[in-house]
């Protein structure tokens, strides 16, 4: 419940902080915090199923985020997926994970963009804006893997890591 | 040396000495006769003395900052507290400067155009490359703000509202690519829509300017200002957009493309405004910036603007067919401006056969482009439909 309740926190400072900050900042090319917390928290639990529901609530508040105009869903499709993905794998390496999908991100929202007809998606777009992003979200990634791990409570999750493993011994 | 003669003697004479000294130095005026006696002393005592000032100054200084410990301390927080509070006062005021600055244009650009519009600052912004590029503002529906209304700031068009809530409001800018307005080149009806780029547009955030008709002329460096939508709605009239920068000829196209850099800065994107209410009578050029100007200010090759802008004279048959027309509707504004004034006489040569009158504003200005202008501004919504 609390580390729900601190991964809801974390996903809103990071909506806030995107929309307020680093795209004031840098409108052009900049990190995708949100897509980066959300993926590291993914990682973190380390499980497929909540990190897609991770991924879906993240990219649904993602979407709703004020200043939008892109259709509703768009991103919670693709962090939903990213979110499985990083769940699903991202027990062993979280960082390699994260990684890895923060580099995915750009082109899979490029690609639903363009399926769903968006006119400024063009090859050349995505050819020069996908690795600039990449790159930034490349940077950000430990950073955001060790505040997020700094932030989250520990306590619950090694002491049911010790359970199993301790059921799976006796077993 | 007793009590003796000799000794009365000496006493004597420097007791009458000092009397003799006494007197004159009294008698004369100012003491004009022992003056040089006086200043060597003072030269030789008063630069003694300053030595001996900056060899004790320290010390005695050392004791008075001991004796004054305490208090200095305090002094000292008290000082740094005030000296930061007043550089945050400065950097706030230096903001307000700017903010002040940049609401004083965009309310001269109002007043030009006799927009009515409610000034609003920038929140939020959402920059996905290649999708969109949105800024939220800070006055919503209890404002007067209504979805589909234009937005500019003090330098041209910024965008319009997409969304407005009831005290924030989203506003699509001119250089998302979904976003298209219809527009008009600076002195002539050539029609055209703009519309933003997004990420291909580089770092100056250039937008894409299509001509409806491939055969008119286009030169670097004329202005485009908005045409204005059926009811200004979601586009008012006579906004500036931007100058042509570059033109693509793309043999047997039906439509020319044009590259323009458009007036407003949207790399800093801080006060804007939300028109209202939308003039009585299109305002034509008279809300663009003095011809001179901005190429100067903006950009770094103005040699190559003006002579463009000043570019061959109108021959008689063009002057014949726009020339009444546009003088009256400059002769009814007071407000029009001198580069609209002689804009309309530097109107490049047209082919003869060119479908003038389609182009052209009829009693019914704006019923057929405006409503091409809309259905490009509808353009994303009608993509997402299908």
């Amino acid at each position: 419940m609390v580390r729900n309740l601190v991964a809801a926190a974390l996903i809103f400072a990071a909506l806030v902080l995107q929309v307020g900050l680093v795209n004031r900042v840098s409108p052009r090319i900049g990190p995708d915090l949100v897509l980066l917390v959300v993926l590291t928290l993914a990682a973190l639990r380390g499980s497929a199923v909540p990190g897609a529901v991770i991924g879906f609530c993240g990219g649904l508040a993602y979407d709703l985020l004020p200043p939008a105009d892109h259709a509703l869903g768009q991103w919670a499709l693709v962090m939903c997926v990213l979110g499985f993905l990083a769940g699903r794998a991202g027990g062993q390496l979280p960082l390699l994970v994260v990684a890895l999908c923060a580099v995915i991100a750009p082109g899979l929202a490029a690609g639903i963009g363009a399926l769903l007809g968006d006119p400024g998606v063009t090859w050349s777009v995505v050819r020069s804006a996908w690795p600039k992003v990449a790159v930034c979200n490349l940077v950000l990634a430990p950073v955001v893997l060790w505040a997020v791990r700094a932030v989250q409570p520990r306590r619950r999750a090694r002491g049911s890591e010790f359970v199993s493993s301790y059921r799976r011994g006796t077993a | 040396m007793r009590d003796t003669r000799r000794a009365r003697l000496v006493i004597g004479v420097l007791l009458a000495a000092a009397l003799i000294l006494i007197t004159v130095d009294h008698r004369a005026a100012n003491g004009t006769l022992l003056a040089p006696v006086r200043d060597v002393a003072s030269s030789v005592f008063g630069r003694v003395e300053g030595a001996t000032a900056t060899v004790t100054g320290p010390i005695t200084g050392f004791f008075k900052t001991i004796s004054n410990a305490p208090g200095a301390e305090r002094a000292i927080t008290a000082l740094r507290k005030e000296n930061a509070q007043l550089k945050s006062d400065l950097d706030a005021q230096r903001l307000n400067r700017d903010r002040v600055m940049k609401l004083d244009r965009m309310l001269g650009l109002a007043g030009l155009g006799r927009y009515r519009i409610v000034p609003a600052q920038v929140v939020a912004r959402r920059a996905s490359p290649g999708f969109e590029d949105a800024v939220e503002i800070d006055i919503g529906t209890g404002d007067g703000v209504r979805t589909d209304m234009t937005v500019l700031s003090g330098d041209g068009l910024v965008g319009r509202v997409v969304h407005a809530g009831p005290s924030t409001s989203t506003v699509v800018l001119l250089t998302d690519p979904a976003l298209a307005a219809g527009a008009r080149m600076e002195g002539g009806n050539e029609l055209g829509v703009v519309s933003g780029l997004g990420e291909a547009g580089g770092n100056d955030n250039l937008i894409k300017f299509r001509m409806l008709d491939s055969s008119s002329p286009v030169q670097v460096g004329r202005r485009i200002v908005s045409f204005g939508s059926q009811g200004s709605a979601p586009y008012v009239p006579g906004v500036p957009i931007g100058v042509i920068e570059r033109v693509d000829t793309t043999p047997g196209e039906l439509t020319r493309t044009a590259y323009a850099r458009p007036f407003a800065d949207f790399s800093s994107i801080d006060v804007v405004g939300v028109v209202t209410e939308a003039p009585k009578r299109d305002p034509r050029d008279s809300v663009l910036p003095p011809v001179p100007k901005p190429p100067a200010s903006r950009q770094a090759k103005p040699a190559e603007r003006v002579p463009a802008s000043r570019a061959p004279l109108a021959p008689p048959a063009d002057t014949s067919q726009a020339g009444p027309r546009e003088t009256d509707r400059t002769a009814e504004q007071p407000a029009v401006a001198g580069p609209a004034a002689d804009a309309q006489q530097t109107e490049p040569p047209r082919s003869g056969h060119e479908p003038r009158e389609e182009t052209r504003p009829s009693p019914t200005p704006r019923a057929a482009p405006g409503q091409q202008g809309q259905e490009a501004g509808d353009r994303r919504s009608q993509d997402r439909g299908a």
